[in-house]
């Protein structure tokens, strides 16, 4: 649990608005149950991906009842459950079952035959094997609006921050220097790449084609 | 058409090889170097990530002579690149230079890199705020496409109690972050003025020619 302990890695984002608000606890508990994580278990079985909100001690409760403040920061996190089946374990037991096929019928099986037992057997390793659990911290400061998603991986922190918004109607804006720019409402002109520094000709540059 | 045939040319069609009239389409004819300086450049614009650079670069001249850059409620602020950097860029035949070593951000052959167009795309940054006593040292690594924070090293806590030790590290963390803003914003307000094209830029390439 990087917010705790370990590695110190985090994506930064700025909510609007902040976040502090008199009903906060019921808001955000209503908004992180919104988007609750649920096992796979309990889901279609066609589904090999799970995502959703949990506790940040707790990574199997969803309820959000305590632990959920500490200071003026609200702390939760995502987690991701996916169901792999590896292929070599796939083809493997296909092999097997090709050579067995062939030695009872005395011709190998069509490919409509082989890809129906590819699918049987995919279907039953995947009830055997055990999800794998990725599970990311997010720590965010009601009173300052500061949102950090402790990972950078860009599709997981897309995903997180898309959730946010929808579930808690705010808008994450990232703090890199480009869009803080923007929102400080420079102006464009002043801001397009430096010709001497970026290695381009002035002419490049000024048509926008750094 | 037999079934095999139009399957065929079903798969063709879907895999780019031949448009609609069933005619073959042009191939990616471009070199590698020409493929690779088309990444570079669309890794560029992404984002605006050039700000982000240039702000790594003005930074790395900047914090050389040691002096507090920016004011971090009430105390200053000293920047130290260490360690490892990565520079990317689109002229030349270099699009990528990575440079390791204790004093390597400020070495001669980054400068040169540097000078030849090439921009600090990630760092290693030691951020010492405050002095004396006050003094609180952390480091991180920045990436200039989207500011995140990286294996960073905060102060150590002093906080016993485990709840305390969480929002200490959380402040910390918060500190760390509002570091790179005061950077940002000290950086925007430079790179926006009259003075970035007329004194920044040039002192800063002087600094990179090792000009006195």
């Amino acid at each position: 649990m990087p917010i705790q302990s370990g590695a110190v890695t985090f994506a930064r984002f700025r909510s609007e608005p902040a976040g502090a608000r008199p009903d906060a606890k019921r808001w955000l508990v209503r908004g992180l149950r919104k988007k609750a994580f649920e096992p796979l278990e309990a889901r279609r079985p066609e589904d090999d991906r799970a995502a959703g909100f949990v506790e940040l001690e707790d990574h199997d409760a969803a309820g959000f009842e305590a632990g959920l403040f500490q200071g003026e920061h609200a702390l939760f996190a995502w987690r991701i459950d996916r169901l792999e089946v590896p292929a070599k374990a796939v083809k493997a037991e296909v092999d097997r079952w090709v050579a067995a096929f062939t030695a009872e019928q005395g011709r190998p099986p069509g490919r409509r035959e082989k890809a129906g037992r590819k699918e049987e057997v995919r279907q039953l390793l995947r009830q055997r094997a055990e999800p794998s659990s990725k599970v990311i911290d997010v720590s965010w400061n009601l009173d300052t609006g500061e949102v950090a998603i402790w990972a950078t991986s860009r599709k997981v922190v897309g995903e997180i921050s898309a959730t946010m918004e929808e579930v808690f109607a705010v808008s994450l804006h990232a703090v890199s220097v480009g869009a803080t720019a923007t929102r400080s409402k420079l102006p464009e002109a002043a801001l397009g790449p430096t010709a001497a520094l970026v290695g381009l000709g002035g002419q490049e540059v000024s048509r926008g084609q750094a | 058409m037999a079934r095999r045939e139009e399957a065929r040319a079903e798969a063709a069609f879907l895999r780019g090889d031949v448009g609609v009239d069933g005619a073959a389409t042009e191939g990616d004819q471009r070199d590698a170097a020409e493929v690779e300086r088309g990444k570079a450049r669309e890794e560029l614009l992404r984002e605006r990530t050039w700000l982000g650079r240039e702000l790594l670069t003005w930074l790395l001249w900047r914090s050389e002579s040691g002096d507090p850059l920016v004011e971090v409620e009430g105390a200053g602020l000293v920047v130290l690149f260490t360690s490892r950097i990565t520079l990317r860029g689109l002229a030349g035949e270099v699009t990528e230079l990575t440079a390791r070593g204790a004093q390597a951000p400020y070495s001669a052959q980054v400068r040169r890199a540097l000078d030849a167009g090439l921009l600090v795309h990630q760092a290693r940054l030691r951020f010492t705020h405050g002095a004396g006593d006050a003094e609180k040292v952390y480091e991180a690594t920045l990436d200039a496409e989207h500011l995140d924070v990286r294996a960073a090293k905060l102060p150590e806590l002093l906080a016993e109690e485990e709840d305390d030790r969480v929002l200490e590290r959380l402040f910390l963390a918060g500190q760390l972050s509002r570091f790179v803003d005061a950077l940002v914003t000290a950086f925007l307000e430079e790179r926006a003025s009259r003075g970035w094209a007329k004194r920044t830029v040039p002192a800063l390439k002087g600094w990179m020619q090792g000009k006195p």
